[in-house]
Formats: C-alpha cells, structure tokens, sequence
C-alpha cells in the first residue's frame, strides 16, 4: 500500500476545501440563491423617495420670486456621541434653542429629531460629528417678503402646495419623485452605489408670471401708506394691461395679520359707482341714450318707489356725459331705467360679474349677480348704483379693461410661460378675447367720459399733468355679515385707464373702511397716482415708453397778452441761501390753481435768471415744468412770465 | 527514488504555495477594490452634500441680495438717509425715438 506523502495530504486538504467552497457558493448561489440576494437587498438597500426639485417662479421680466434651496433637519442619536460637551458647543453655535440642546444631550434619550430645518452649510461641523444624523428637506427661498408672497402662495410640511400658485400649479411645479433603492453601509448610512440609483427624479418645471416685480413693490408700498395713513381695514390694487389680459400687479393688504390669502380674487365687494361707466355703455351700445342727452336730477334729491335717492353734485339736470363725470346716482337711475331687467342682468353677465374668471388662483370668489327673477323693487336702481352685487377686483379691472381695449372682454392672465427644466416650453399664454362686449366707439365714448371724470370731475386728484388719465371713482357702503349696511363704513375704490387713449395699464385701487375719509375720488384716486408716479419712474415697470413719448398731453403755450385777467409780472426766485442744504425754494405763484376755471392748471414760468444752473431746474420743476437744457439763447424759453399749462416744455439756456 | 520522491514534494510544495498566494492574492483584491468603492462612494457622497450645500446657499444668499434690492428696502432708506423721492411725472421725460430718415415716427 502506497502511503501518500504529507505534501500529498495537504494538496489533497486543500482541494477538499477549494471543493467545499465551491459546493458551499454553489448551494448560495444556485440552490438558496434568491433567498440570500434577497436577505443581502434588505441589508444592504432601503428604499427611499428621492425628492424631485421643485420648479422656481419669476415674475415678467425673468427676475427669480421664489426657487427651492436644500435644508437639513438633524437627529441625534446621544449615545453614540463621544463629546457630549463639544456637541453643546456645536448646538450652541448652530442657533439651536437651548431647550432642544438640553433634551439633544441627554445620554438617556435614544434618539432626538431637533425641530427647524438648518441651512447645510451652518451645520456643517455638527453633521461631521459622530451620532449627528442629517435628513435633507426642501425649502423655497423667497426673494421677497412683501405681499407677493399672497400670489406665489406657501408649501405645507410635506412639500405640497397650500395656497397661491404653489397650489393651483402644484402638479407642475412639484416634479417627480421616484421612490429608489438607496445602498447603505455597515452602520446604516446612506452610500452613492450604481446598484441603487435606477432612476433619477424628474425636477418640476418652472413658471413665469405675468406680475412685474417693480410695479407689484410699488403697488404694495402705494396701499400700505395709503391704508395706513387712512387707518384703513385693508385694500387691494390690481393692475393689468388690458390688451393681452396680463395682471401685471396685484397688491392685497388686510389689518388681520391671519389673513394671507389673495384677496383681490377671493373677497368680493359692491363696486358702487365704478359701475356706471357699464350702464351708459350698454346705453349707447343699444341707441338708448347719447353722450350729450339731458335727464332731471332734481337738484340732487330724487325719491323712487318709496327710495330716496341723494346726489353728492346737486343739479337740476345732467347729460349722460355729466352723470358720469360726477357720478349722480339719480342721472343713472334715470337713464337706467331705459334698459329692461333682462338687458341690466345681460349686460353685466356679458362683462363677467357672477362668474369666475378662471385666472389660475384658487379659491376664486365668481362675486354674485341674481338672476331678474330674484330682484327686488328697487334692485334695478341699485345695480345701476352699483350695489346688490358683488364683484372681486380681478373682475372689476376685467370689464375695465373692455372700455380700455375697445370692446372686448379679455381673459385674465397670470401665467406667462412654463418651462420644463430641459427648455421646452410646455405653456405660453395667448392674449384670448372671450367676447365683445361692446363696439369700438362706445368704449371710445366713454373713455372719454372717463377722461372728464378725472380732468373735471370726481377724482381730479388723480389727474397727471403730461398724460391724460381717464377713470372712475367709486364709493360704496360697507355691508357686515348679519348686521347689513354699518354706517360710517365705506368702500373707497377707483379704476383708472393710463394713458387715457391707448391705455397700457389699467389700475384699480381699493381701500376698505377707511376712516380719515372715505370719498373714492378724495382717497383711492391719489392713491393711483402715487403708483403710476412712481410707475412712469421706474426702469422697468411693464410700460412701452416709446408709445408714452407719443401719449403726452398737448403742450399748450398761452399768450400772456391774449390770456385775461392779465398776469402780474413774474415771479423772481432767488438763490437759496447756502446754509440751506435742500436747496428747495419756496415762492407764490401769481394765482392758484382753484382761481382760474377756464384753465386752471396754466402758471407763469418764473425768472430763474439770477439762479446757478441746477437751483434754476429745481425751480423749474418744483413750478411744475419739464426743462430741457439748450445751449443757444438766454434765459428761458418760453420767457419768464409766460403762462403754460403743468408739464409743458421750457427750455433752459445753459449761458450764464 | 528518492530523487524522485524529493522531486515530487518540491513541486507539490510549489503548487500549494502558488495556491495559497492565488487564495490570498484574488482575496486582497476583492477587498481592495470594495474598499476602493466604499472610498469612492464616501467621497462622492461627500461631494453630493457639498453641492448641495453650496447651491442652498446660493439660492439663500440670491434670495437675500434680491430682497436687499427690492424697492420696499431700498426706498424706505433712499427717501429717509439720502432725501430722494419719486418725481413728478413732468420731471420724466421720455425722448420720442427718431426715424431713420430724421424725423420722428
């Protein structure tokens, strides 16, 4: 018998063992394999939902409202922290309430998820830290704290849209998320495999807005003076350009800190005399009335089946034209009743009252508009008053926009553009007429109508010196739920078309229970001017300057000689005294403003002569003349004394 | 024959060894290149939380310059520290855009 040598022995052991090994991968592989790849997909993967990124939203001119931007929750795990005490100091530094730092501490706990979300880099020591764990959360970072955030809206906890846009474009905004198998390590922590990721979110598409930026700031800086100053409940003002339909502002303020909504088209309000304008369209439209044709007004106080009806402006008898221009509630009542029930209800339907506008907000008020059958007595005189319906702002600067377009009632639009992250654009909004709702001369007409409104009638104090301005003023009682009309509470609101003959915005300011004054013309009319001041003065505030350089208002130049009564010599201004820093100069102009009916606004240019350069367009200026700098000639031109209409030309030699 | 038996048992040993070494070489690699990955993973990982830490605080620090800028700021400071205000609109002069030819449009 042969006996095998050790090396044999060995050689032998070890191709049992290299049998064994692969009999033993054989039965793991083959036999128990997908028990064991399943066992190893438990220990080695979990699956987890890998957020999309959320989709930014602009404004018009592209500039970035709100973008979403990753935070960081931190959970702790006590015991597997080496330095508790350096772990306080960290906590410390990271802005963490001490409460939270205590309870994160405590070697009893097991576990601790400390509430508030940190920006990564902030934390970055703590995450670093052993027994530190970090959770990635989305946020969006808003660019703006003021009231635009009332249209962008909010995100709830889990990330889904509250309110605004963020809600009504949520599907679009929010992306797709995947739900993947995540390779972890030995202690658990999330590692980058090519095993795990299968597939990649699709990040959410962004949205334009057709809100300029500019003129959103300016309208919320306009009504949060204006609500102030007038200790007012709240107000809204609207703008939109009325050929395309886009809302280009939409500024919203309430007194009740609670409210966050977008109130221009969630509340409703009785719209009083911003109402008229639509009666004496609808007048014209069916050849009922003429600009020009007179009805009694009954020196302001007229009583109607049992109701008495008074007038601001009392007259005996007002044209069409004058009934709008100082809003005689009786004029209107009068024409009115030229029209049936049915022509009434038609009339506003057609305009959009009682019906949303399906702007993409949410909870859009439709505001009410009964049916003729439902009327009341009297409720034909108040529709044409105005009252006994209710409209949202949006829908009130829609039928506005009619009048200024030359008919046609346009959607509105508040998104612009949607674009997905690769650059395809999904969505791109289309100036879209739903219907005419008048014919081109009769908006004309009453564009007109409107014009004299502010040139001479209820609201002058919102009339402009180098563009006409055209716009209704509207002043409506209050009603409280259950207590119905409150006396002493007011809707003051005006809509204004600018410019008046080819309008680019129109404006709705609205003020809600102001209680210094309460007229619209006296209040939310100044209030239109101040945003379309601060408007015309902006870089970029959605306006086609190139049409505003053709819009201005005649410049008028007036023969001294020719202009009676004749004008005392003018004015001279003299220098500032140094020590006065502003420079302003203070000086009587030889009559006021009130004084001259025909022309009121015509003033004498003043003798700037003995004036440095810059002290004498200041002068200029503060008279209320546009200087243009000329290198010929001397002096003014026209000359000192001359008498010309707010905003007219004079040009200023830069000779000494 | 004891030649060849030496023989035998010195190549037998050769064998075993060439084994051993193939066992351990092919072992060290399998846990060389899991330890590479692991490596590998960890830095990505790092580097994934880097950027995401550096875009959230670019998102931040563009949301901040932005509010910063924003008119509402802005002005408040403007009319208060530096005495500016709004102008009038007579104080606005937009110049008409001349025609090729000369002349206004």
């Amino acid at each position: 018998m042969v006996r095998p040598s050790r090396i044999t022995i060995v050689f032998l052991g070890l191709v049992l063992f290299a049998l064994a090994l692969i009999a033993q991968a054989a039965k793991v592989q083959i036999i128990e394999g997908r028990k064991w790849a399943l066992r190893a997909r438990t220990q080695q993967f979990r699956g987890a939902t890998l957020p999309a990124p959320r989709g930014a939203i602009f404004d018009g001119t592209g500039n970035i409202l709100v973008e979403s931007r990753q935070l960081v929750q931190l959970e702790i795990a006590p015991g597997e922290v080496r330095d508790l005490s350096q772990l306080s100091r960290l906590l410390r530094g990271a802005k963490v309430d001490s409460r939270s730092i205590r309870t994160a501490t405590d070697p009893r706990r097991k576990y601790v998820v400390l509430p508030g979300f940190y920006p990564p880099s902030d934390v970055a020591a703590l995450t670093a830290t052993r027994g530190v764990h970090s959770r990635p959360i989305m946020d969006r970072a808003y660019s703006t704290a003021g009231g635009i955030r009332r249209i962008i809206g909010r995100l709830g906890p889990d990330g889904s849209g509250l309110d605004g846009i963020e809600l009504s474009l949520d599907s679009v905004l929010r992306g797709d998320s995947v739900r993947a198998l995540v390779a972890r390590d030995s202690r658990g922590r999330t590692i980058e495999s090519p095993d795990g990721w299968k597939s990649v979110p699709r990040p959410g598409s962004d949205v334009t807005l057709t809100i300029n930026r500019s003129l959103q700031e300016i309208c919320e800086r306009a009504l949060a003076r204006a609500a102030d100053s007038l200790d007012a409940d709240g107000g809204d003002i609207v703008v939109m350009n009325p050929f395309t339909g886009d809302i280009l502002a939409m500024a919203s303020r309430r007194s009740n800190s609670l409210s966050s909504g977008n109130t221009a088209v969630t509340e409703p309000f009785e719209p009083g005399s911003t109402l008229k304008p639509f009666v004496a369209a609808a007048l014209l439209e069916r050849g009922l009335a003429q600009p020009d044709e007179i009805v009694d007004t009954y020196n302001g106080q007229f009583e109607w089946r049992g109701r008495v009806i008074n007038d601001l402006h009392k007259a005996p008898r007002l044209s069409l034209r004058d009934v709008i221009r100082y809003s005689s509630n009786i004029g209107i009542v009068q024409f009115a009743q030229r029209l049936s029930p049915r022509e009434k209800y038609e009339m506003l339907r057609d305009l959009g009252f009682g019906m949303a506008t399906a702007v993409p907000l949410p909870a859009e008020s439709e505001g009410k508009l009964r049916e003729p059958k439902q009327w009341s007595g009297t409720s034909a005189a108040s529709l044409a008053m105005g009252y006994e319906l209710s409209v949202t702002p949006l829908q009130l600067v829609t039928a506005y926009a009619a009048l200024a377009n030359g008919g046609e009632l346009v959607q509105p639009q508040i998104v612009k553009e949607i674009k997905s992250q690769a650059g395809d654009v999904l969505y791109r909004s289309q100036p879209h007429a739903i219907r005419r709702v008048m014919s081109e001369p009769v908006a004309r007409v009453v564009r007109e109508m409107l014009v004299a409104v502010v040139d001479s009638g209820t609201a002058m104090k919102a009339d402009l010196a180098t563009y006409m301005l055209g716009g209704k003023s509207g002043t409506a009682r209050r009603v409280v739920q259950g207590r119905g009309y409150v006396p002493g509470s007011y809707t003051a609101s005006f809509v204004g078309l600018f410019p008046a003959d080819k309008p680019q915005y129109v404006v709705l300011v609205k003020l809600d229970s102001p209680r210094r004054a309460y007229f619209g013309g006296e209040i939310a009319a100044p209030v239109t001017k101040v945003v379309l001041l601060a408007a015309l003065a902006a870089r970029n505030a959605a306006l086609n300057k190139g049409e505003l350089a053709n819009a201005e208002r005649v410049e008028g130049v007036l023969d001294t000689a020719r202009h009676s009564p004749p004008v005392d010599a003018p004015v001279r201004v003299e220098a500032a005294p140094a020590e006065i820093p502003t420079g302003s100069v203070t000086f009587d102009l030889p009559f006021s403003r009130k004084t001259v009916a025909a022309d009121k606004s015509v003033r004498a240019v003043p003798d700037v002569s003995a004036l440095p350069l810059r002290d004498a367009v200041r002068a200029l200026h503060q008279a209320g003349f546009r200087v243009r700098l000329s290198a010929q000639g001397r002096g003014t031109t026209p000359r000192a004394g001359a008498l010309l209409a707010p905003g007219s030309i004079v040009r200023l030699s830069q000779q000494p | 024959m004891a030649k060849r038996g030496i023989g035998v048992r010195g190549r037998g040993r050769w064998i075993v060894a060439a084994v051993l070494v193939a066992f351990v070489a092919v072992a060290a690699a399998v846990i060389t290149r899991r330890s590479y990955g692991f490596a590998q993973a960890g830095e990505i990982k790092a580097l994934v939380a880097r950027r995401a830490s550096l875009e959230s605080d670019r998102a931040q620090l563009e949301a901040a310059i932005r509010e910063a800028s924003s008119r509402a700021r802005l002005m408040p400071v403007a009319e208060r520290r530096l005495g500016m205000r709004v102008p009038g609109e007579s104080q606005v002069i937009y110049l008409k855009r001349q025609s090729r030819s000369g002349g206004t449009p």
